[in-house]
């Protein structure tokens, strides 16, 4: 039975329900109860499901939807922070500006820069939340997040029972106290959540998704504290930012106070017909010097196209290449993070939330649309963010200079600047 | 849109197309998505199973040795990943709107074929209710059938739990819903699946009591 509390579970309207359960309507005026969609696709004999959120396993109008009040019945005194480290005294302030928020629960964002570290400043207040008996969420729009996140949470609170929820996978879920799970999961949760901590929160595809802002409204308890974390908020969130709507900490400083690397931007002809001469010259440093590193490509299909270039040229420096689509995509990943492998061909979705000790950066292409101001920000932050080497190369190659990449440079120059008045080296 | 990958195709429509020289192709999955699955080209004459040669394969033995006049089986596919894939979201996840990618072709298939009626494999009532659809009906929509027989039990065992022994031990599993007498005809029956053939030769069975002069078979995959 527990497996039901704060949950909301598709059930055939016929199966017998059991005592208790609290059984509601999948779909009210044709929106699905589930994910507040109204995206209907016909079945036989005026029946209809919902498309939106197919992903998760259909909600037709044959089903309902069971649910049992979260009782937060969780035996708490074992649940401690079993993590070491210590804080900066920057991440102290942000820390304790989030616990205070836990008493008054509101909203707060956390701004902080790539590589400030911002999941160890969330412990004490995960760990607060824990002693309090109360059910806490870390989420994420991306599943390499939630896969990166998944052992270094389970460290911190070793004690604390855990589950990682991501994909279509129904048989990992038991009822425990700490969830950690991408947003698409809220759909399976119905008011459980007295703190929700999301990370990457204007990362696709969370952002301007209507039907996982819905899923996350309703996971959370109607009295409850939700945190956002990024390094690059969007438009919208600075200006509720600015109007007071929502609590702001501010860290533009990385956890070793060394500043970001700067983004480097270099001129260079139609480099999917060839391999450019500035690009070749970098990739021979690199592999006179051992040195690892990612190329960002601007689209899936440049990663083979460009990975064959460059294992032709370079036969003996071993990499891959990766995209959203690859079946063997957190496999590759791993070789990176295992030292299995010098460098990796990617598209976008290693650009947050993955860290790898002590690589530099290439893009490729980084005018073109696929990479935002924002993105570009996120892939620079990928460097550098290792205590035994704090700086690291950032180069983005360019067919033509525009505004956003102009924009990109400027943002991180700004969050230098603001980190170096807070005490950063220079 | 492909149906499969829900990627959005770009259309090219050629001069003699939009000239209406040509006929134009309506395709409900993208390329990539197509080549994934596997047609079947030359195969074993009594159920439709891919192979080097059509003479009978060893199973179409054994269910001649127990008496079975041989079905004649037909199947579009082989039962690959990419297939099993797409029956796992087209039946278990329920994606009605599936039914729509080899729809031209069932039909297609159907007309090639000379028979009197078609006869679609019955789902169960408790299927009925929870997955919403027969997925047989779903995949020939806009074929004209009888629905001769229907399934005895309220809530058909789940087949595709079972492995080869259990399912071939299972019993008939069918009755007739409408006696009509069929004297003289050639019946097709349809399904969506091709395993073992067990469903199909009980559905057969009763087809013969009423007085079928043959009964063949078609599927989207074996």
């Amino acid at each position: 039975m527990n497996n039901y509390y704060g949950r909301q579970i598709v059930n055939p309207k016929i199966a017998s329900v059991p005592a208790g359960i609290i059984v509601r309507p999948a779909f009210i005026s044709g929106i699905c109860q589930r994910c507040g969609q109204q995206q209907l696709a016909p079945l036989p004999n005026q029946q209809f499901y919902c498309l939106a959120c197919l992903s998760l396993g259909r909600v037709s109008s044959l089903d309902v939807l069971w649910s049992l009040p979260e009782p937060n019945a969780f035996a708490h005194h074992e649940m401690t922070l079993t993590w070491q480290g210590t804080l900066t005294a920057q991440q102290r302030l942000v820390s304790q500006a989030l616990i205070d928020t836990l008493g008054a629960q509101q909203e707060h964002l956390v701004w902080a820069v790539t590589g400030a570290g911002k999941t160890e400043m969330m412990f004490p207040v995960i760990s607060h939340a824990l002693q309090a008996k109360q059910r806490v969420a870390i989420l994420s729009p991306r599943v390499d997040v939630i896969v990166e996140l998944a052992p270094r949470i389970a460290t911190a609170f070793n004690t604390t029972p855990m589950a990682v929820l991501y994909g279509t996978q129904e048989e990992n879920y038991r009822y425990t106290a700490l969830v950690l799970a991408t947003t698409h999961q809220m759909l399976r949760f119905k008011s459980a959540f007295d703190l929700l901590i999301i990370d990457e929160v204007d990362s696709f595809p969370y952002v301007n998704n209507a039907m996982l802002a819905y899923a996350v409204k309703q996971a959370k308890k109607a009295e409850s504290t939700v945190i956002y974390l990024t390094a690059t908020p969007t438009k919208i969130m600075k200006k509720r930012a600015e109007r007071r709507e929502i609590n702001v900490s501010y860290l533009p400083l990385r956890f070793h106070q060394h500043p970001l690397p700067t983004l480097n931007v270099s001129l260079v002809g139609r480099w999917r017909k060839k391999l450019p001469q500035k690009l070749l010259r970098q990739l021979r440093q690199f592999q006179k010097r051992m040195q690892r590193f990612l190329i960002f490509v601007p689209r899936v299909a440049d990663t083979l196209v460009i990975y064959r270039k460059i294992s032709q040229r370079f036969p003996d420096m071993l990499g891959d290449f990766v995209h959203a689509g690859d079946v063997s995509r957190q496999q590759k990943v791993q070789n990176m993070r295992d030292e299995k492998i010098q460098y990796l061909v990617t598209t976008t979705i290693l650009e947050r939330g993955v860290t790898f000790p002590g690589i530099d950066v290439l893009i490729l292409g980084a005018e073109e649309e696929t990479f935002s101001e924002n993105a570009l920000v996120q892939i620079a932050g990928r460097v550098g963010r290792d205590n035994k080497r704090p700086t690291g190369l950032v180069r983005a190659y360019v067919q033509h200079i525009n505004l956003k990449v102009l924009a990109a440079k400027r943002q991180i120059k700004l969050m230098n600047r603001r980190g170096a008045t807070l005490g950063g080296k220079r | 849109m492909c149906l499969i990958c829900q990627k959005k195709r770009r259309e090219t429509i050629s001069l003699l197309e939009t000239l209406g020289l040509l006929k134009q192709k309506h395709q409900t999955i993208c390329e990539q998505c197509a080549t994934q699955f596997a047609s079947i080209t030359l195969s074993c004459s009594g159920c439709g199973r891919q192979q080097e040669h059509n003479e009978l394969c060893y199973d179409c033995c054994r269910w001649q040795n127990q008496g079975q006049l041989l079905l004649t089986h037909q199947a579009l596919y082989v039962y690959n990943d990419a297939m099993h894939d797409y029956m796992q979201r087209y039946k278990f996840n329920g994606e009605y709107a599936l039914r729509h990618v080899f729809n031209r072709q069932l039909i297609q298939a159907v007309q090639n074929i000379e028979i009197d009626l078609v006869v679609p494999i019955p789902v169960s009532q408790y299927t009925l209710l929870t997955r919403g659809f027969n997925q047989t009906l779903g995949l020939f929509e806009g074929l004209r059938y009888q629905q001769l027989l229907s399934v005895s039990q309220a809530k058909k065992t789940d087949q595709s739990r079972f492995n080869r022994q259990k399912r071939l031990t299972r019993a008939q599993p069918f009755v007739i819903a409408n006696h009509t007498s069929l004297s003289g005809k050639s019946v097709l029956l349809i399904d969506d699946v091709y395993t073992t053939g067990r469903t199909l030769y009980y559905a057969a069975e009763l087809i013969y009591t009423l007085g079928a002069k043959n009964v063949k078979s078609l599927s989207l995959a074996r």
